[in-house]
């Protein structure tokens, strides 16, 4: 297996994501990404991770999550499969609070604005009894992150 | 799991320096560690980003705990010296307009005293 194509099966631990954070800087190093676009997906995955490890395996003996990475010509394309319940965070559309003063700002839904907008785009299917979802990331241009408007956070399963 | 994090002060201030990651899986143990300062008392607390390579909302929750604590007791916090991703990070998050981001760790003294 090429190291452009990287596939990874992850212990389903808040512990784990260190561990496969630093397998993506070396796939980073390896493919010359630059440090922001690092960045994006080791946030993508801590909070991909941890949402699936916190509200997902309540019901599951053996559960499971596997990553996959690939530069794709000129886009970076990260899936994440897990045996959890089914959550689609292209759904549950619930903001995350940005906008309020100090006293009354929640972090809740953060996590998945975050990943919302490290991403360019983000798909879902829920198929064979596991979660699928994919993210990609245009490696050219303007990143999703710095483009103005509204970004809308998801709700959590 | 722990996080490393290195502690200085000045007369007023305490200079908290998170090294490496503050992620979901160590988060708890910064929130346990800054808790412990705020109601140990500490009023004036600087986060020094310079070390910190990583943050996710995980960590971005215990900033927010720890800014509402000290705003409530009149308290100041101020994170400084944050590398770029990680500032853009928090001005999508809308964080750089509730807790002050400042460029130097002597900037941020000059805030804190």
């Amino acid at each position: 297996m090429s190291f452009n194509d990287l596939r990874l099966s992850v212990a389903p631990r808040l512990s784990g994501v260190g561990n496969v954070s630093r397998i993506v800087e070396a796939f980073g190093e390896e493919n010359g990404l630059a440090e922001p676009q690092v960045y994006a997906i080791n946030l993508a995955l801590d909070e991909l991770i941890a949402n699936a490890v916190t509200h997902g395996f309540a019901d599951v003996t053996r559960p499971r999550i596997d990553i996959g990475l690939r530069v794709d010509d000129d886009r970076l394309v990260l899936t994440l499969t897990d045996n959890g319940a089914p959550f689609d965070p292209t759904r549950h559309a619930e903001a995350a609070d940005t906008e309020s003063p100090l006293e009354e700002r929640s972090a809740d839904n953060l996590g998945l604005h975050l990943v919302k907008s490290v991403a360019d785009r983000v798909s879902y299917e829920f198929s064979a009894g596991r979660n699928h979802l994919t993210m990609e990331r245009d490696l050219a241009g303007v990143a999703a992150w710095r483009r103005s408007g509204t970004v809308v956070g998801r709700g959590a399963r | 799991m722990d996080i490393e994090v290195a502690e200085e002060r000045t007369e007023e201030t305490l200079i908290l320096l998170p090294v490496g990651r503050l992620d979901s899986a160590n988060a708890r143990s910064f929130e346990a560690l800054v808790m412990e300062h705020i109601e140990g008392g500490q009023q004036s607390l600087v986060i020094d980003f310079s070390r910190l390579n990583f943050i996710s909302s995980s960590g971005m929750r215990v900033l927010l705990i720890a800014a509402k604590k000290l705003q409530a007791s009149r308290g100041t916090l101020v994170l400084c010296a944050m590398k770029d991703h990680i500032h853009e990070v928090f001005r999508i998050s809308g964080f750089d307009r509730i807790i002050p981001i400042k460029d130097s760790r002597k900037a941020a003294l000059g805030v804190t005293g």
